[in-house]
């Protein structure tokens, strides 16, 4: 089978023909199993940027894109969540269903694009065979059909395009091939007569099941809808539907029953079946039982012992990467933007406008752009471990663990996402599909140390625990880095396994996990995956932290407080700021925080670093006036000259240090988190609910850390 | 269905290079709807790619992993070998 065949011819098309309104747009929607390459297809389709995955179902948000035809013609493709078939089991999968159905807010798509995998194609067929008996205008991307060739796997595109009923064009969506004529074909699909069920059913069946499309039709849903979704409810019982449909269902149940047919597996034996048929006719798959290469490598990296060797050491050398690999690149930022703040403010006249430039723009933004080189790399292993397919293998080996807290083998990838962002992670937990597996692991997510967490355990590392070498490369710094998001790491599971005994009590779902085929994994779809992660923080790091950093700064430098004369620069300083609004905000919790040995500016930053915890950092900097100026990185050396203005003691102390970051490890700073979880943890009033929960207990957990800390270290009489 | 005559037994305890066909998914109504869609339903013939932790199977001509709980609630008859 080769690309350059000419399929859509054999469908008889008709190449001067134009679609009947050229003004409107073409819906298009996208739809397709997992692993398929259908977010690479979709990218390549529209050029909108999305991230690609290997792990099942990792499209969850609902992501459009458009093109112009050769008519000239705007479409508009809706690329909807992987799924394997149309029950809906999880979220994702019923809003593929509903779309198609009609019964969202998306209007019915005009064309409906089905990817399926070359190499994987009885499988896939499942799904064509649901999405035909829709009747929309259809088109077959047959993608990977590269990878299938080189397995010996041959595809008879005419044979496939009779058996469906549809066109079917052959796709390498990673290199392009067969996208200009999937294009005509979409612009085409609604010429040809619309698909249909392909198979006979018996007529026992028939009649059992026509009450209940008559019930749905009866309920609005189309004739068409109606006599796909009887054979679902037949499987599954719906719960969303009038008693007239329940009852319909409940007597075919008995019919069939009565008939000696199994209602629980007749969609699947009916659908199987004629798969069975189709692939034996357009399939030459001549070594379908030979162990492959993947298989090969699954020995050992399924392995009991070598596998969670292989995995730990992977684990170890994306961390080592993203610590070490960064370093360079951000000694580069951190230094051009000390130039473009000494540069800036050489332009301006001195006063409160190079104030608001200097410390509160270029400082704000410039703390958080450092951070981009980690997240960068983090992402870029992310991508790698997803696109090669080791993902679902991580995740199956460590369900037996996972599971031992409570959690899913799913559970691992937002766990691990964790480590870079609570907020996509969170949003990734939406493929475990049962709701309580689920919302365990919403809740200790955050408990993962975030790269945004990272600027203030180096901040406060750099300035307050000495490099001093423990063994071999690993210095002091680094054990305590490491014991940081060990701690977090653990209370993640220690606070799942606790959840799962009381709020959320209840067998986790057991673990059914396809294993992709191992490829490498294609460049252009890493950068695009890196490049629109990187983006994505640098847009928040852009708005959010920009406007807070701006508002933050006027709160400190408003009202003016006039020294008296002859005070010295730091004294005025510290007046100014101590009797600015946020000063006083500051002194308002400073009470709450003081056993913690928390001043009234680390207060301050604590508040405003809801904003996102990096933020804490770029407050400091406001707050000492440090950020931007030509010593842009003289916030450690301000922090260690800081005295308590009563006593004359040091107020940062290797003890106030640890009680601050262990504060951090589980505090939920950061509203973008508790904004997603109001969202994912189902919305509304149980959103909010389940959020609360969230930010409650990692708040008291966060406050008896650091005191504990604080009562310890002092006891073991460090910081004096 | 009954194309084999045989003891039935939990899918678990087959080993590494067996086939079987699968005679009832017990387990609960929405991870049997997955596992019938992916192919592992009452007819269908599975066989097992490894069987180390949890197991490895090869359906339709998909690689799926399932945990030892799902496996123990799947009954087959195995295929002579």
């Amino acid at each position: 089978m080769t690309v350059g065949a000419a399929p859509d011819a054999a469908r008889g098309t008709d190449t001067t023909s134009a679609p009947p309104a050229p003004s409107a747009p073409l819906r298009v929607a996208l739809v397709g199993n997992p692993n398929t390459g259908k977010s690479t297809l979709f990218n390549v389709l529209t050029g909108l940027r999305q991230r690609v995955g290997n792990f099942a179902g990792v499209t969850v948000e609902r992501v459009e894109g458009t093109y112009r035809d050769e008519a000239g013609r705007s479409v508009t493709v809706l690329d909807l969540p992987g799924t394997y078939s149309l029950d809906p089991h999880t979220p994702d999968e019923a809003i593929a269903l509903d779309v198609l159905a009609g019964r969202s807010d998306s209007p019915v798509p005009d064309v409906l694009v089905i990817v399926a995998d070359a190499l994987h194609l009885e499988r896939n067929l499942y799904l064509v065979s649901q999405l035909v008996e829709l009747g929309l205008p259809t088109v077959v991307a047959l993608n990977q059909v590269d990878a299938a060739n080189k397995r010996g796997v041959q595809v008879d595109i005419v044979e496939l395009i009779h058996e469906l009923g549809v066109t079917v064009v052959p796709t390498v969506a990673t290199k392009g091939e067969g996208i200009d004529r999937l294009r005509r074909a979409i612009s085409r699909a609604h010429e040809l007569p619309r698909p249909e069920r392909r198979f006979d059913m018996p007529t026992v069946v028939r009649d059992a099941l026509a009450p209940i499309e008559a019930a749905l039709v009866a309920e609005g849903v189309s004739p068409h809808a109606a006599g796909l979704e009887a054979l679902l409810h037949i499987t599954a019982p719906a719960h969303d539907h009038g008693p007239a449909v329940h009852d319909a269902v409940a007597s075919a149940r008995t019919k069939l029953l009565d008939a000696g047919l199994n209602p629980e597996s007749l969609e699947a034996e009916l659908r199987y079946g004629w798969i069975t048929g189709v692939v034996h006719r357009a399939v030459k798959d001549p070594d379908s039982r030979e162990r492959t290469t993947s298989d090969r490598v699954d020995r050992v990296l399924l392995h009991k012992v070598w596998g969670m060797l292989i995995f730990l050491m992977l684990m170890g050398l994306v961390f080592q990467s993203v610590f070490s690999w960064a370093a360079p690149l951000q000694d580069a930022i951190e230094s051009s933007l000390t130039w473009v703040g000494g540069q800036v403010g050489a332009l301006i006249p001195e006063g409160d406008l190079r104030s608001l430039v200097v410390d509160g723009v270029i400082a704000g933004v410039g703390g958080v752009l450092v951070f981009l080189p980690q997240i960068a790399i983090l992402f870029l292993f992310i991508g790698i471990l997803e696109d090669s397919g080791y993902m679902a293998r991580a995740a199956f080996i460590m369900d037996r663990y996972m599971r031992k807290v409570g959690l899913h083998g799913r559970s691992f990838i937002p766990l691990v996402s964790g480590y870079a962002c609570a907020v996509p992670a969170i949003m990734a937990s939406r493929t475990i599909e049962r709701p309580r597996d689920r919302l365990a692991t919403i809740m200790v997510v955050p408990l993962m140390s975030c790269s945004a967490r990272l600027p203030v355990y180096t901040l406060l590392i750099g300035a307050f625990v000495p490099a001093l070498q423990v063994a071999g490369i690993i210095d002091l710094q680094g054990l305590v880095l490491l014991s940081m998001y060990l701690l977090g790491t653990l209370a993640a599971l220690a606070v799942a396994f606790v959840f799962r005994r009381t709020l959320l009590r209840g067998q986790t779902q057991p673990l059914i996990l396809e294993l992709p085929p191992y490829r490498i994994p294609s460049a252009r779809a890493l950068a695009t995956t890196v490049a629109h992660r990187s983006s994505l923080f640098v847009r928040r790091a852009g708005t959010v932290i920009l406007a807070l950093s701006v508002v933050l700064w006027a709160l400190a430098t408003y009202p003016k407080s006039v020294a008296p004369a002859g005070m010295a620069d730091e004294a005025a300083q510290e007046l100014q700021l101590a009797n600015s609004f946020l000063g006083r905000a500051g002194h308002v919790i400073e009470p709450v925080m003081r056993p913690l040995g928390f001043d009234w500016k680390i207060s301050v930053s604590i508040v405003s670093s809801f904003a996102a915890r990096e933020v804490f950092v770029s407050s400091m900097g406001t707050i000492y006036g440090v950020g931007g100026s030509e010593d842009g990185a003289g916030l450690p050396e301000k922090l260690k000259a800081e005295r308590d203005p009563v006593t004359g003691a040091p107020v940062y102390t290797v003890v106030t240090a640890l009680a601050l970051m262990v504060f951090y490890v589980f505090a939920l700073m950061c509203m973008s988190t508790v904004a997603v979880t109001v969202r994912e943890a189902g919305g509304g009033a149980t959103g909010w609910r389940w959020a609360g929960v969230q930010f409650g207990y990692m708040f008291v957990l966060a406050y008896a850390a650091a005191w504990l800390v604080r009562v310890a270290a002092t006891a073991a009489g460090w910081g004096a | 269905m009954a194309e084999v005559c045989g003891e039935s037994c939990p899918l678990m305890a087959c080993k590494t290079g067996h086939r079987a066909v699968v005679v009832r998914v017990g387990c609960d109504g929405t991870e049997a709807c997955r596992l019938r869609a992916l192919g592992l339903y009452e007819g269908a013939r599975v066989s097992v790619v490894d069987s180390r932790n949890g197991l490895l199977l090869q359906v339709r001509g998909v690689r799926l992993a399932i945990g030892a709980a799902m496996a123990a609630s799947i009954t087959v008859i195995p295929l002579p070998q």
